[in-house]
């Protein structure tokens, strides 16, 4: 286990430090074709591009429980990317200074023809996952999932809930100090979210810092402490989680009304 | 009314500006001479992927070992057949079927490795974006993959060499640095094709016919030295040609000219180094893309 700061003091050093972190998007289609290129030109080349983040600067510290809020469309995600390193800030940084474990896209790296025991030796593993936690954690892994009759069938054969479950347990048991959520916890039925609520809290016990991007007000006071709001690309609230809310939900409530 | 509502929702929620993006200027390239370190300190993940690889195309279907060895012994059959029934073989030396051999399988590596390396990025788009290891990953595993598939093909070089009662010297180490050259010269391709190929579609195809005339600008079916005149020089140039001499030298020493081999060397490490930085420069526009 990592060692677990009381979540009262964050004392050392940020786990996550942004610093005037942006990222640029471009609007229209990017030149997809050599025919395009080549009878359009240079002019082809850069499309407009739009900033879906920008200027975002924070400090996380170990075992903080940061969630982030905002409508849809307005960089959370990307936020979220950004930090798991599977996009790259085109202006600032974004220092991660500890492993993560991503809930994002869970499911998307699991292999459709190969056995739900060799997507868990594989996904662990790309994730970081030594040979012997891997072995030491099969078990629980597949029992967390429920898919205990299923563990040599192909991946592809299983359902999609089935699915979900099996992705999830295996990135919720990477021993990483960082945990990146971002609204899976709309998987499964109501049993297996409250078993994945319950493994949260583990976690967060532990002394991970989780990072969790949701829709639900629920989720949001029930796990976390401090409130990151976004909105247009930019960082415009950090504070305690009630305070952001309730901003949030004012302004959301405005712009309803407007 | 409803007017006024309206300006109160403004002020409560005004638009954000677009804030002036300040800070650092807008970043290139992440730094290419740290990454061999991270990519090293990944190799676990790549040795996963590999035996990923491996297993599928070995352990799936019986004719597995069969499959790989299949197209360059055929295709070694079919200009066997051409060149020695048909025509009268002209290029290349006896035993031809182990000198077309000797050049088809490393070939046969070549080709399979740019096809798929050029594909690597988007084929696997998923993983790649839901896993932060050092994406050129994706593109060492797929050169890998189909080295291995090129040392499991030489028992079938042997096997001919033995039938033909072929004569083998101690040249045969010179696979080792043969090996190394061609795996270097594929990252170089793969790591420069693998981001462009995700910006342009279907720059896919023109590699896959690009790949198809490069066999015949190759020395496999004859070597260099039957090549006419000037031709010679064109043909040397071909970082293959140094690496296929290499290939033969254990049966063929005499086309072994240290001149190309030294051609092959430093086009192959060249590519290697400018794959890096390609690599390295386009990483944050791919990312993005796939």
């Amino acid at each position: 286990m990592t060692q677990s700061p009381r979540p009262a003091d964050f004392l050392g050093q940020p786990v996550i430090s942004a610093r005037n972190a942006g990222i640029a998007f471009h609007k229209g289609r990017r030149h997809r074709s050599l025919r395009d290129l080549i009878l359009r030109g240079q002019g082809a080349l850069r499309s407009e591009e739009f900033w879906g983040l920008r200027d975002i600067t924070f400090d996380v510290y170990p075992g903080e429980c940061v969630g982030v809020v905002g409508r849809n469309g307005q960089g959370k995600s990307t936020l979220l990317k950004l930090i798991a390193g599977v996009l790259l800030p085109d202006r600032g940084e974004v220092r991660v200074n500890a492993g993560v474990a991503p809930l994002i896209e869970i499911t998307g790296g699991f292999v459709g023809d190969l056995t739900v025991r060799e997507n868990i030796g594989l996904m662990a593993g790309l994730h970081g996952m030594s040979r012997q936690s891997i072995a030491a954690r099969f078990d629980e892994m597949v029992d967390f999932a429920e898919v205990e009759g299923f563990v040599d069938t192909p991946y592809k054969h299983l359902s999609s809930g089935m699915k979900a479950r099996v992705a999830f347990a295996v990135v919720s048991r990477l021993e990483e100090p960082i945990i990146l959520v971002d609204e899976v916890l709309a998987v499964g039925d109501k049993a297996f979210r409250r078993k994945c609520y319950g493994r949260f809290e583990e976690l967060i016990a532990a002394g991970r810092t989780l990072f969790l991007v949701s829709h639900s007000e629920k989720d949001l006071r029930r796990f976390c402490t401090r409130g990151l709001y976004i909105r247009d690309g930019s960082l415009i609230g950090d504070g305690p989680m009630d305070e952001v809310l309730s901003r949030y939900a004012e302004e959301t409530a405005d712009r309803a009304r407007a | 009314m409803i007017q006024s509502v309206d300006s109160d929702a403004e002020s409560a929620a005004p638009p954000v500006q677009p804030a002036p993006v300040v800070g650092p200027e807008r970043r290139r390239t992440r730094a290419p001479l740290r990454r061999p370190r991270a990519l090293w300190d990944r190799r676990r993940a790549v040795g996963l992927l590999l035996r990923r690889d491996l297993k599928i195309r070995y352990a799936s279907s019986v004719l597995g070992y069969l499959w790989s060895v299949l197209d360059p012994l055929l295709m070694a059959l079919v200009y066997w057949f051409v060149f020695t029934q048909i025509f009268e073989r002209s290029v290349g030396a006896e035993p031809y079927i182990v000198f077309l051999l000797s050049g088809l399988l490393p070939w046969t590596w070549f080709n399979g490795a740019v096809h798929e390396s050029a594909r690597a990025l988007r084929v696997d788009g998923k993983l790649v974006r839901s896993t932060n290891v050092p994406r050129e990953v994706w593109v060492v595993r797929v050169v890998l993959a189909k080295g291995a598939e090129f040392l499991f093909g030489l028992p079938v070089i042997a096997l001919f060499a033995v039938i033909y009662s072929a004569e083998v010297n101690w040249r045969i180490v010179l696979l080792v640095p043969a090996i190394i050259m061609q795996a270097a010269l594929l990252l170089g391709i793969g790591l420069i094709l693998a981001p462009l190929v995700v910006l342009v579609r279907d720059l896919d195809r023109v590699v896959g016919i690009l790949l198809r005339l490069a066999f015949y600008a190759s020395p496999i079916i004859y070597a260099v030295e039957d090549a006419p005149g000037a031709w010679q020089t064109v043909v040397s140039f071909n970082p293959l040609a140094g690496i296929f001499e290499l290939c033969r030298a254990a049966f063929f020493p005499g086309f072994l000219n240290w001149q190309h081999v030294a051609q092959a060397g430093v086009i192959s490490f060249g590519l290697l180094i400018i794959g890096w930085c390609v690599f390295a420069r386009l990483e944050r526009t791919v990312l993005k893309e796939i």
